[in-house]
């Protein structure tokens, strides 16, 4: 009955795959939040929220409730389409950004082949850039539109943070794509295998150099410039409130998830197990990526904020010469087939 | 155009063609966004509006190509035009205070006339692509198979490097240059010619 769906299947099981994704990245977030909030503490030496059911687990049921009926503020001067559209935009770039993550190899389901991917396209990495560089619109816009200094302030600084540092992020994954010789994500994990093949032993320093951006594009501490509390009270999001508010945090922390699965996709070996015997779907991947998530909050407990002219010299006369000298070396390599 | 509305009216109806109209309503749909994002652009008031209304032409124009199974050049679309070039105009246009200009669409000046008919001349020369019909598959070296194999990225890189060589390396040489006059610009003083009566 259904046979003239038989070219279409594709289509149908793209949508459903794009719904799962989408729900399962946006209620990774409170998760997220819980976690952060709870090592932040035990990083500085107290408990973190602990008074909400077990473990302060209801906490982030709370949190997320609050937040949904608390009054949204739009004040009077303010530029309204924008006002409403910019955290729209930081939420739905970050959440097609994460839909070229390959989380699993793919499987047979009733006649169709599954991957376990949003889209795996040839161009996955150039899709990804392509994308984060959208989502500065959210930003600029909710600065601009706010009509305060700070927020405007706070907007220019993170879009010109974020593409500073998103040189440095293209081409230290250009080292990796060289390596490889693809653009597809998919192609890149399964050429990495298990633990002796994870590109990460092979380019030590591009793995940094991506590492350091990344936390930088993604506008965590120590690059959380653009909410430098004490120079601009909260950066772009200053007149938010609301459901509004925390969409942009939404935006950040997904960002975050999206990076930490970049990592794990270009370094790790994605999905691959350390050893071939243990392989188990999506586990290695969720674990590899829980890691980096507390690699990030580790960092942000660690380090203070680095100051704003630093932050630009550090990103063009420092690391972006040494991404370009580290692509130079790796093209080089290739040329000379050595790798 | 005409003859692909009057093959769907006569075409026996069957479930299929849903997905086939779909995806044509789909084209036309980012086709005609992508027209009304750039009357936008010239008919918005406020500067910061009309940079943003080109930001979605751009982006319109990238989902065209992606419709196209063009995904490099869509994905190049958006990194270059809407991601680097649009943000510098936003940077600009957010830096120096955007006022509303007072537009007169109404009153026709001769410049504005000039500029009327060259606009309506190239539309109607664009109407007349109409009358091709269906879109056609690409011809070439570089055929629908070839695409499937090797990813759209690796084709074009293919014939960049060994048809295009001499115009691809005039290009680089072109925007080197361009980067070296930026820096001369940005960063070095003439010094003032001394005269010998001061």
């Amino acid at each position: 009955m259904f046979d003239w769906l038989d070219p279409y299947w594709f289509l149908i099981i793209g949508s459903v795959k794009a719904v799962i994704i989408a729900v399962a990245v946006m209620s990774a977030v409170p998760a997220l939040v819980w976690l952060e909030r709870r090592l932040l503490g035990r990083f500085q030496v107290r408990l973190g929220p602990n008074r909400v059911g077990p473990l302060g687990l209801g906490q982030l049921i709370a949190d997320s409730i609050k937040l949904l009926f608390k009054e949204s503020i739009v004040q009077s001067s303010a530029d309204k389409f924008l006002f409403h559209l910019a955290p729209a935009i930081v939420v739905f770039t970050s959440i097609v950004t994460f839909s070229v993550i390959p989380f699993g190899t793919s499987y047979e389901l009733g006649g169709e082949t599954v991957g376990l991917w949003g889209a795996n396209t040839n161009i996955g990495l150039l899709l990804f850039l392509a994308m984060s560089s959208m989502g500065i619109y959210g930003i600029v816009m909710a600065g601009f539109s706010s009509n305060n200094k700070y927020s405007l302030m706070g907007g220019l600084r993170s879009s010109a943070q974020m593409i500073s540092y998103e040189l440095t992020l293209g081409l230290a994954a250009l080292a990796v794509v060289i390596m490889t010789g693809s653009l597809n994500l998919a192609e890149i994990v399964n050429q990495q295998g298990n633990i002796a093949g994870w590109n990460i032993w092979y380019q030590p320093l591009t793995f940094l150099l991506f590492f350091v951006a990344g936390i930088a594009e993604t506008n965590r501490a120590p690059f959380d410039l653009p909410e430098a509390e004490q120079e601009l009270v909260a950066g772009f999001f200053t007149e938010y409130s609301g459901m509004k508010f925390s969409m942009f945090f939404m935006g950040e922390y997904i960002n975050m998830i999206t990076m930490s699965a970049l990592v794990t996709v270009l370094f790790l070996g994605g999905w691959h197990a350390p050893v071939d015997f243990l392989d188990v779907p999506i586990i290695w991947f969720v674990g590899k990526v829980f890691f980096l998530l507390c690699v990030f909050i580790w960092i942000r407990a660690t380090f203070p904020r680095i100051r704003y002219d630093r932050l630009m010299a550090f990103g063009w006369k420092f690391l972006l010469p040494l991404s370009l000298g580290n692509m130079l070396i790796y093209g080089t390599l290739k040329a000379l087939s050595i790798i | 155009m005409f003859d692909l509305i009057e093959k769907y009216w006569n075409a026996e109806w069957e479930p299929a063609m849903v997905f086939e109209l779909f995806n044509q309503g789909l084209t036309l749909g980012v086709g005609f966004t992508a027209i009304l994002a750039a009357l936008g652009v010239v008919a918005c008031s406020s500067p910061i509006y009309s940079a943003l209304y080109l930001i979605g032409h751009m982006v319109c124009l990238a989902l065209l190509f992606l419709l196209y199974n063009a995904e490099f050049i869509a994905a190049v679309q958006v990194v270059v035009y809407a991601g680097a070039v649009m943000i510098l105009f936003l940077f600009i246009i957010a830096l120096l205070g955007a006022k509303k200009e007072d537009l007169k669409l109404t009153d026709i000046t001769f410049e504005k006339f000039l500029a009327g008919s060259f606009v309506g001349t190239l539309f109607c020369e664009l109407l007349m692509t109409l009358a091709v019909g269906e879109t056609r598959p690409p011809k070439g070296e570089i055929t629908q198979e070839v695409l499937q194999q090797v990813g759209s990225a690796k084709a074009i890189g293919l014939t960049l490097f060994s048809k295009h060589l001499i115009p691809f390396e005039l290009a680089s040489a072109l925007l080197l240059v361009a980067t070296v006059g930026i820096i001369c610009l940005a960063k070095f003083q003439i010094p003032k010619i001394r005269r010998r009566s001061e």
